[in-house]
């Protein structure tokens, strides 16, 4: 029994925080805690894992996300360093930092180069400075294109993130913004659909009707619009949301959907362990029959302080449902998931449904996600983990 | 035994939020009926649902023992009323223990519709009323004018109308003094043999059934053989005793006094609200004067979304109707549905209450179809039948015509409003009949109407058109003929029998236009497109459509979040759950009474 051989690192830091945003992070005007502090205490929290009856394994991926990693600045340099040099890595380990256009420039690339980063996840959104005020991002369209470029530069693997469907957001203007994309030469290219998440301003705004609910009809037109011209310039859908040149694909990313276990570290992060490995490190017991997998999320926040080994939450998954969990995520990838995988998991009554509303297929031995099901994701994932 | 001239029964009776239960909390206080760590407010709503929504249902029967300024202490039987139209006859089957009543009416609001109709109740039974102005420490509160609505308007005497504020408690001495004074104390017979009224029953889980009675003549106690005259049940007394709310066995009851009486009968059918209590040999054989049976005025079908409780929800049902009576229901079953109940009601609050109880207190997850009233058939060859459900309306060929029920509706409202009332009034079939005012302030108008039409969001409508100011009572008035048709609804071509409703020929277009965009917006969208149309007799009348669903999928998964995933997963499903599924199409619950709210 080893630890995994992916590691997520979270920074809870943002510049600012975006309209839509509900993930985990703080505004720098309101940490209580310097960059400098935050990234030691990561650091600290990461190695503790080295110091628990597990020995290592070689890591495959390294991903430092948010939050915005990159308002870290020169403490993230360091982090990246701690880690890489801490840790045994593979020899070709990817190492992925998510930044964004504000606070990253030409230095920093180059000291996280040095440091080891492999490729740099930023997050565009939009080309469109009306799109990009709209969402209270913290930069425009110019910033992008000035961080692709320096990424560019250090040599590093480029991945942009961009949304669609956003409200006051025209065809045109996620035309433009695809394009645009494909013109900064990346790698890698993530697409979403906003979705409106509770508690946040932009929720507010549609609840008092300043703000139009998004069309799904639109959202979904623009999503095939993407498809298509990320397609002809090179950029393939691997999975629901991702596209990437052949060979780019996101190592870390890919770990998630192929149920391999990954170390989450920092307030609200995620892990997932086998069951060996979570007895061993006692987040389940050792004679917790039943138990296939470990998720766990990491229960502490920045205002409390991070200590080296925070209390975790967990979430154990018996083998009927690890296994159903296997081919709902399998379903997210565009190489699908083996027949004989779907009978195993039990759901192949689940799977004849699905094919006869057209959302998925079998090519090949093996069932693969359609058109319409890329598009109405929820049902098929939703049916194959409900098993019904 | 207590000396019947030192009894006084008494009913508290007033329109809604006037102030009754308050009333009585502060009756109780001063009584030292209940003590002051066991006070809360409301004490008698002791429901759950009375609670939360701080309205009565269920009439409450509590005894207190008060000296009044002649130094005698009296027995006084208190009985608190609901004030809401649907609950009037639990408001007439208290008035038959009592021989007098506190007539509350607010001293902002002045009389209203149910304080009309309550007084009434009380006059045709020739009982005692004793006016009393509530609520007079608020700011607002102008007890002349409602002294004087209380004279004009309903012809009561209210020059020593008791002012009170169930608030401060101040007046609640004097209410109770009044009461003493003006309300006679019963007569009966002692040596007669037991007369005693059954006024109100429940059932309690370990006792069997217990009956609210009210001695008129003879006694009752512990062993003694007794005969329930209407079902000539014979059976052995084994507890009696009074409220202080909670049950308190005693040796005896005596001729006016009320109390409870448990036999160990645990067949609710057995003990009959409204029945007479008498010896088992040598009895009366002369019953008292029940009252009316209660006859439900609305009907809907319950189904339960999870077609596995059908037994479960039919045991509830026949629990929840030995303590009220007024619930009637039979089998139905429907193709889109599965099996139910067609149930009876008083009306729509009486509706939601007891879904909700259903619910609650048999922890069971219903739907309700869109409520409708008993139609009479005519038909063609001669014969006639009673209807209440659009799925029962035979072929129209055979029809020779239909009857449906109509209301003599009252509404109190300041003149200012007499317009938008009168614009309601238009829009739902209903004709005017007079009006007159009972003081400068209150206008009474009175109108004729299908109650279906009242059924169809009246009451709400009325409420805001007038800013809360009207009120409404009713009553029925009878059957009357109205050229009605049965207006379908087609979910992908098929008729969901569950959507059927009738109407009245001249706005089935309208409202099976406005159906039809409803349910569009309350259908969510499904992998497949559905046509909704509204049809009558096979002719298509009004369609819309939900397209289909194309998009669905979650943002972004952040740092791996997996469990967050599945959990938003596991909540959309459970949404679905909550639906039903009538063919391959999710349809909420709501739809089902979306007909109800077709404002036009
Ligand atoms: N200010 C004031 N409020 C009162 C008084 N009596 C009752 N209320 C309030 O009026 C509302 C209705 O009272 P309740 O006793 O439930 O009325 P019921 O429907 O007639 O039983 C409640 O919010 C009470 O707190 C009073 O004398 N003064
Ligand atoms: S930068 Fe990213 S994590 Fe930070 S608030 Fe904006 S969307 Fe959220
Ligand atoms: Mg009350």
């Amino acid at each position: 029994m080893r630890l995994p051989a992916h590691l997520y690192v979270h920074v809870p830091l943002c510049r600012s925080k975006c309209a839509y945003c509900d993930f985990y992070s703080l505004p720098l005007s309101s940490a209580t805690e310097g960059t400098t502090a935050v990234a030691n205490s990561l650091a600290a929290q990461a190695l503790a894992w080295l110091d628990r009856d597990v020995a290592p394994r070689p890591l495959r991926s390294v991903y430092i996300g948010g939050g915005t990693p990159s308002v870290l600045g020169a403490d993230l340099a360091r982090l990246v360093e701690v880690l890489t040099s801490s840790f045994p890595l593979e020899p070709d380990v990817e190492v992925t930092i998510e930044a964004n256009p504000e606070s990253l420039d030409r230095n920093l690339v180059e000291a996280l180069a040095r440091a080891g980063v492999t490729r740099v996840s930023l997050g565009a959104q939009s080309l469109d400075d009306t799109v990009l005020a709209f969402l209270e991002r913290p930069h425009d369209a110019a910033a992008v294109r000035a961080a692709a470029r320096a990424v560019h530069e250090a040599g590093l693997a480029l991945s942009l993130d961009l949304i669609c469907g956003i409200p006051g957001q025209t065809a045109q203007s996620w035309i433009d913004t695809v394009n645009g994309a494909i013109n900064l030469g990346p790698e890698h290219v993530s697409v979403y659909p906003l979705s409106i998440e509770a508690g946040t301003p932009l929720a507010a705004a549609v609840a008092i009707g300043d703000v139009q609910e998004p069309d799904p009809d639109v959202a979904a037109d623009m999503m095939l619009l993407a498809q298509h011209v990320l397609g002809q310039a090179g950029l393939e859908r691997y999975e629901v949301a991702n596209y990437a040149r052949r060979g780019a694909e996101s190592r870390h990313n890919t770990a998630y959907w192929t149920g391999m276990p990954y170390l989450g570290v920092g307030p609200g992060a995620h892990g997932m362990l086998d069951v060996e490995t979570a007895a061993a490190v006692g987040f389940v017991s050792a004679r917790t029959p039943g138990v296939a997998r470990l998720r766990y999320a990491v229960a502490c926040d920045l205002s409390a302080g991070l200590t080296p080994m925070p209390r975790v939450d967990t979430e154990s998954l018996s083998r009927v449902e690890a296994a159903r969990e296997d081919v709902m995520l399998g379903l997210r990838l565009v190489r699908g998931v083996h027949e004989e995988d779907i009978v195993a998991a039990g759901v192949a009554s689940v799977i004849d449904g699905l094919a006869e509303d057209g959302l998925v297929e079998l090519v090949d031995h093996r069932w693969r996600t359609t058109e319409r099901g890329w598009l109405l994701g929820n049902e098929v994932f939703g049916a194959v983990w409900a098993g019904e | 035994m207590t000396d019947p001239t030192l009894i006084r029964n008494f009913s508290i009776i007033a329109h809604i939020d006037h102030g009754k239960s308050t009333l009585a909390d502060r009756m109780l206080e001063l009584t030292n009926t209940i003590a002051d760590r066991d006070m809360m407010e409301q004490v008698l709503d002791s429901m759950d649902i009375e609670r939360e929504r701080g309205i009565t249902i269920k009439a409450q029967a509590v005894r207190v023992y008060f000296e009044a300024s002649d130094s005698q202490t009296y027995q006084l039987n208190l009985i608190d009323t609901p004030g809401h139209v649907d609950f009037t006859y639990e408001v007439s089957r208290s008035l038959a223990a009592c021989e007098g009543v506190l007539l509350v009416v607010d001293a902002t609001q002045g009389v209203e519709a149910q304080t009309v109709a309550n007084a009434q109740l009380a006059m045709n039974a020739h009982l005692e009323i004793v006016p009393l102005i509530n609520k007079i420490d608020l700011p607002a509160a102008d007890p002349e004018r409602v002294r004087h609505e209380i004279e004009e308007g309903l012809a009561i005497p209210a020059d020593e109308a008791v002012l009170t504020s169930g608030k401060t408690g101040l007046g609640v001495r004097e209410a109770l003094e009044a009461v003493v004074k003006h309300v006679p104390h019963p007569v009966g017979d002692p040596d007669a043999p037991l007369k005693a009224l059954i006024f109100d029953s429940y059932f309690d889980a370990y006792r069997g059934v217990v009956a609210l009675i009210r001695i008129v003549d003879g006694h009752v106690r512990k062993g003694m053989k007794v005969r329930m005259l209407a079902t000539q049940t014979v059976t052995d007394v084994e507890e009696v005793g009074v409220r202080r709310p909670a049950n308190l066995p005693v040796d005896e009851l005596g001729v006016g006094e009320v109390g409870y009486l448990i036999t160990g009968l645990k067949d609710p059918s057995l003990v009959k609200v409204g029945d007479t209590v008498t010896l088992a040999k040598h009895g009366t054989e002369d019953p008292l004067p029940g009252y009316r049976e209660v006859k439900p005025m609305v009907y809907t079908g319950l189904f339960p979304i999870d077609g596995d409780q059908y037994p479960e929800l039919r045991d509830a049902l026949d629990k929840l109707q030995l303590n009220d009576p007024a619930l009637i229901y039979d089998p139905e079953s429907s193709h889109a549905l599965g099996f139910g109940f067609r149930v009876g009601f008083l009306g729509l609050l009486h509706m939601e209450v007891v879904k909700e109880r259903l619910e609650r207190e048999f922890d069971l997850d219903l739907l309700a179809t869109a409520p409708s009233v008993e139609y009479h058939i005519f038909r063609t060859n001669g014969t006639s039948e009673f209807i209440h459900s659009p799925q029962d309306m035979p072929d129209p060929g055979t029809i020779d015509h239909i009857e449906e029920p109509y209301l003599k509706v009252t509404v109190l409202v300041p003149p200012d409003y007499v317009g938008p009332v009168m614009e309601l009034a238009e829009g739902h079939r209903a004709s005017f009949k007079d009006m007159q005012y009972l003081s400068k302030t209150t206008v009474e108008m009175h109108y004729e109407m299908p109650l279906s039409e009242l059924i169809m969001d009246y009451f709400d409508q009325l409420k805001s058109r007038t800013k809360g100011y009207a009120s409404m009572d009713y009553e029925y008035i009878g059957y009357r003929t109205s050229e009605l048709v049965k207006l379908d609804v087609l979910l992908a071509t098929k008729i969901v029998d569950a959507l059927s409703f009738i109407v009245h020929k001249d706005k089935a277009y309208a409202r099976g236009k406005v159906l039809t965009e409803k349910l569009r917006e309350i259908i969510p969208r499904q992998m497949f497109e559905v046509p909704i149309q509204a049809a009558i007799g096979g002719r298509i009348i009004a369609r819309e459509t939900v397209k289909a669903k194309r998009k669905d999928v979650l943002a972004k998964c952040y740092g791996g979040d997996i469990t967050r995933k599945r959990k938003l997963l596991e909540k959309q499903k459970k949404g679905k759950k909550r639906m039903k599924n009538v063919g391959n199409i999710e349809v909420p619950q709501e739809a089902f009474m979306a007909i109800l709210k077709v404002d036009e």
